[in-house]
């Protein structure tokens, strides 16, 4: 099996990677290049090389893990190039290869995994007031902490239809839609890959030495030292 | 010679050609839609890369042309092909059988609005490479300021190489333009810092090479390699330039008072109009199409129909002013032929 | 600036939008986080305008996020969209409306797909009826919902009970724009401006008696980046970028932020209360942050709705600042109040940033 031809079985390798020309154009208003040591170029250049030791180590590395897929190089590449969309089919691969468990980036595609498709799965939605936790985001400031404490009464007020049959904001998605989606998981490969990453996740974690609640949280919460531009 | 030879554009090939077929004994007739000859080299002062005065070069053309005849302001309305000639209809009424057409219509400018990122119409300061040479010509631009030009940066390839707007070709001239007004500008503006961003220096012609070194040595001018990406405009009105400096790696913020975009050479919309009227091929980069692109540039497909400058394609002004004499002697062996 | 250079570009970015008959997909983010903005959308566009705009409590996520966070194959985001589009069929709609930009980024990108490739259009049919037994036409016309409210704006506008005006100076207000990245950068057509100068908000914030304020960052992203926040451990992106943002807007002092993104009011909004917490510092004027609205939530303002019955007590910048220059009557007393003026607590106040 070649790296770059799997790679290329990806629609999304196919738009995103025509010809590129090292321009920088793409680098030079990527939010995460300004970041983290990152460089969507040269992501391009590696995959245009098709160096198989090199994507190898690309597929294995942080570095894919950095894009926040804003695509904003889409809108100005001038070789229609979209490295946004190589690098999703970068972490696609890695993904299904079992790489991500290479680089602690990577690593942290088993938390994702988890609360997200656990989200759509369970709830019908991507994000949930039931697993947002104010705990885990504190970010979002005492006046979320104190709509999760209120969330039958702040929502009525506002007119949601918080987990009630029906339409409207948070309604309760039907059991039979939710058996729907769990479907199309089945048959499309989400499954698949949920258990996948779960796998190479439990391996990994083995390895280090955790069960899998401490992984969890090693992989949502701990960030090393070296991935940031100021920290040179 | 009564040979009647149909010169359509009154730039540097039209005018080149036309006093070569005069030397040569014919009458040409020359077809200019705008009000002067000329061309695209009558709007700019100085040229590389003796910085000569394009003035001096356009003057001497049209001295030596002017026993042509010149229609001004004149359009081709539409164009017959007859059994082995065509009828011309021309926008002031007058109609002309001719067995000859020499296509110099010449290029536009890109149109630099079209790269909406760089802010060109919307960001004061910034400006073309043609707005900077009527500026060098007339010192007439509200964006210059003399009292504070601390900062100024030349785009490269604006609208060139570029597929998001639809021209992939590389418009040739403007690298060495670029470091052309890069050291006019430094000469006139001496603490300035210069920047010049670019994606390839393409110095291919006789003393670029040179001209970079200077630039260089001589100007202290810097070159980022990085193509811009995105436009800004400060507060105070400056403009902010984002690139990567793609030799270190490392994303770049720059804050100028002024930036000159490199507005390439694009097809010239009525050049593909009279192609289209007189059943000329128009090539894959939009430009007409030669017979050979290696053996038989100034040919057409069509019998009698030649092309000279860069209706065929982005030129130097002396590539162009060989292809007119080129064509004007091709022309002259096919008029033999004819007889 | 040159405002007739921009009004060149927003004239080559018109889009046809339908005005009526529309099939309505909400957002998860938005649900979450500024519920009240989607309850208005329907109010203003339904019971206000007498649109026709329908909505089946069977659509669930498109599951864009999840697909931007790299948890599920194209394959499965694919049907799950192919599904949504199965209801509208099924409920006799062809418009297609949706409340988030990621949502609606994903749909764009996955029709254009198909278009592009249509053996994957096939696949995905065949998958959806696998797993559904359903079937899908493609919509006619997919819109965002601030498309939808930029095309009435004029109609708001003119029953509107305020205007964007500091009632002190009488000066129009500053408002800063911010759109969602996948609105119109990976589409530039499909977006009312294309992607350099979007008009989808400056045309709201005209058409209501504002001001646009550009700068040099506007076309910025949020920082928002999907794992980049989701992550704990990634969160510094998302709060740098938003960071970036605000020291690039400070000097022009806006009034107000407006956004049609989900995520981007949210980070806009909970940032500015971790910078004042963290480094001290406050973009508003006197302490507190600069308010960050939705489109609805802006255009209800101007329709004279009560400022807490549309949720804007769920941002944690204080409003109150935004709603006195423009001359908003509220009751600061009932703002966390429950339905039918419950009393529940009040969420305490952040150390810094000024809060009501």
């Amino acid at each position: 099996m070649k790296l770059y031809d799997e790679l290329l079985k990806d629609y999304r390798a196919k738009e995103g990677l025509k010809t590129c020309i090292n321009c920088g154009t793409c680098t030079a208003i990527c939010p995460a290049a300004e970041f983290y040591k990152y460089d969507p170029r040269k992501v391009m250049d590696i995959v245009q090389s098709r160096d198989e030791e090199e994507i190898e180590k690309l597929l294995k590395s942080d570095f894919i893990w950095y894009c926040g897929e804003c695509m904003s190089c889409v809108t100005r590449c001038p070789r229609k190039n979209g490295p946004g969309l190589v690098i999703m089919a970068l972490r696609n691969l890695s993904a299904r290869l079992g790489y991500f468990t290479f680089s602690e980036k990577g690593r942290q595609l088993y938390p994702l995994t988890k609360i997200l498709t656990g989200n759509i799965l369970n709830y019908g939605y991507c994000v949930y007031p039931d697993t947002f936790k104010w705990e885990d985001h504190k970010e979002s400031g005492p006046v979320w902490k104190w709509h999760l404490e209120h969330i039958g009464d702040t929502m009525a007020r506002l007119g949601a239809n918080f987990k009630g049959e029906g339409p409207g904001v948070l309604r309760k998605i039907p059991q039979k839609s939710l058996d729907e989606l769990k479907s199309i998981f089945d048959v499309t490969g989400g499954t698949e890959r949920i258990e996948a990453v779960n796998k190479f996740s439990k391996a990994k974690a083995e390895e280090m030495g955790m069960d899998m609640d401490e992984y969890f949280r090693e992989t949502f919460e701990h960030t090393s030292e070296g991935h940031l531009n100021s920290e040179d | 010679m009564k040979e009647n030879i149909v010169i359509v554009g009154g730039g540097i090939a039209g005018l080149e050609a036309a006093a070569q077929l005069l030397d040569l004994g014919f009458k040409p007739i020359i077809i200019e839609k705008s009000d002067h000859l000329g061309g695209h080299v009558a709007d700019w002062n100085c040229l590389f890369p003796d910085m000569s005065p394009a003035k001096d070069i356009v003057s001497s053309l049209i001295a030596r042309s002017a026993d042509a005849n010149i229609f001004l302001n004149t359009e081709i309305s539409f164009v017959n092909k007859l059994k082995d000639s065509y009828n011309i209809m021309l926008s002031n009424g007058i109609s002309i059988i001719t067995r000859i057409l020499l296509m110099t219509t010449g290029f536009s400018l890109f149109d630099a609005h079209r790269k909406e990122e760089y802010g060109y119409g919307i960001y004061d300061q910034v400006m073309t490479n043609k707005d900077l040479e009527h500026w060098f010509n007339t010192g007439d631009d509200k964006r210059i300021n003399n009292s504070a030009m601390n900062a100024v940066g030349f785009v490269h390839c604006v609208g060139s190489r570029d597929e998001k707007a639809k021209n992939s070709q590389c418009s040739k001239v403007c690298c060495i333009t670029a470091i052309k007004q890069a050291i006019e500008l430094k000469q006139k503006f001496p603490d300035a810092m210069i920047y010049c961003f670019y994606m390839d220096l393409r110095m291919f012609g006789k003393k670029y090479e040179d001209f970079y070194i200077n630039a260089q040595r001589d100007y202290g001018i810097r070159f980022i390699r990085g193509r811009v990406s995105e436009v800004g405009e400060n507060i105070d009105g400056r403009v902010i330039v984002k690139a990567e400096d793609t030799l270190s790696g490392k994303p770049v913020k720059v804050t100028l008072d002024l930036l000159v975009l490199m507005a390439g050479m694009v097809c010239n919309p009525d050049s593909t109009k009279v192609a289209n009227m007189a059943s000329l091929p128009v090539d894959s980069d939009g430009f007409l199409k030669s017979k050979d692109n290696v053996a038989d540039i100034i040919e057409s497909p069509k019998e009698g129909v030649f092309y000279a400058g860069a209706c065929t394609g982005p030129k130097t002004v002396p590539e162009t002013l060989a292809e007119a004499r080129a064509a004007a002697l091709k022309i002259y062996l096919y008029i033999k032929g004819l007889e | 600036m040159i405002y007739q250079g921009k009004q060149k570009i927003w004239a080559d970015y018109q889009k046809e939008i339908p005005d009526n008959h529309w099939f309505y997909v909400r957002s998860c983010i938005r649900q979450n986080f500024f519920p009240g903005a989607e309850k208005m959308f329907m109010e203003i566009c339904r019971d206000l305008l007498k649109k026709d705009i329908f909505e089946t409590e069977n659509h669930t996520t498109c599951g864009g996020i999840a697909y931007h966070c790299d948890t599920i194959p194209q394959e499965t985001v694919m049907t799950i969209v192919a599904r949504q589009f199965a209801l509208m069929t099924e409920a006799g709609y062809e418009n297609y409306v949706a409340s988030c930009i990621t949502s609606f980024g994903n749909y764009i990108e996955i029709l254009e797909t198909w278009k592009e490739f249509p053996e994957l259009e096939t696949r995905i049919r065949e998958l959806l009826w696998k797993a559904c037994r359903r079937e899908f036409n493609k919509p006619k016309y997919v819109a965002h919902a601030s498309d939808l409210v930029y095309k009435y704006r004029n109609e708001i506008a003119a029953r509107a009970k305020y205007r964007l005006v500091n009632r002190f100076t009488g000066e129009p207000l500053r408002g800063v724009e911010h759109i969602g990245c996948h609105y119109a950068k990976m589409f530039p057509a499909r977006g009312i401006g294309g992607a350099e100068y979007p008009y989808v908000l400056c045309g709201m914030i005209e058409s209501w008696g504002g001001n646009v304020i550009d700068y040099p960052e506007r076309r910025h992203c949020c920082g928002y980046g999907f794992r980049q926040y989701h992550v704990k451990a990634n969160r510094g992106y998302s709060l740098s970028n938003t960071h970036k943002k605000f020291e690039s807007m400070e000097p022009y002092h806006p009034d107000f932020i407006l956004t049609n993104c989900p995520g981007c009011p949210y980070f806009m909004d909970r940032w500015q209360y971790v910078i004042a917490e963290t480094e001290g510092k406050t973009y508003g004027e006197n302490g507190y942050g600069i308010p960050v609205l939705t489109y609805e939530e802006l255009a209800s303002l101007v329709l004279g709705y009560n400022p807490w019955d549309i949720g804007l007590q769920l941002h944690q910048v204080a409003v109150e600042p935004l709603l006195d220059k423009i001359g908003i009557e509220y009751d600061p007393a009932e703002k966390y109040k429950g339905l039918n003026e419950k009393e529940i607590m009040r969420p305490e106040l952040p150390g810094v940033l000024r809060c009501c």
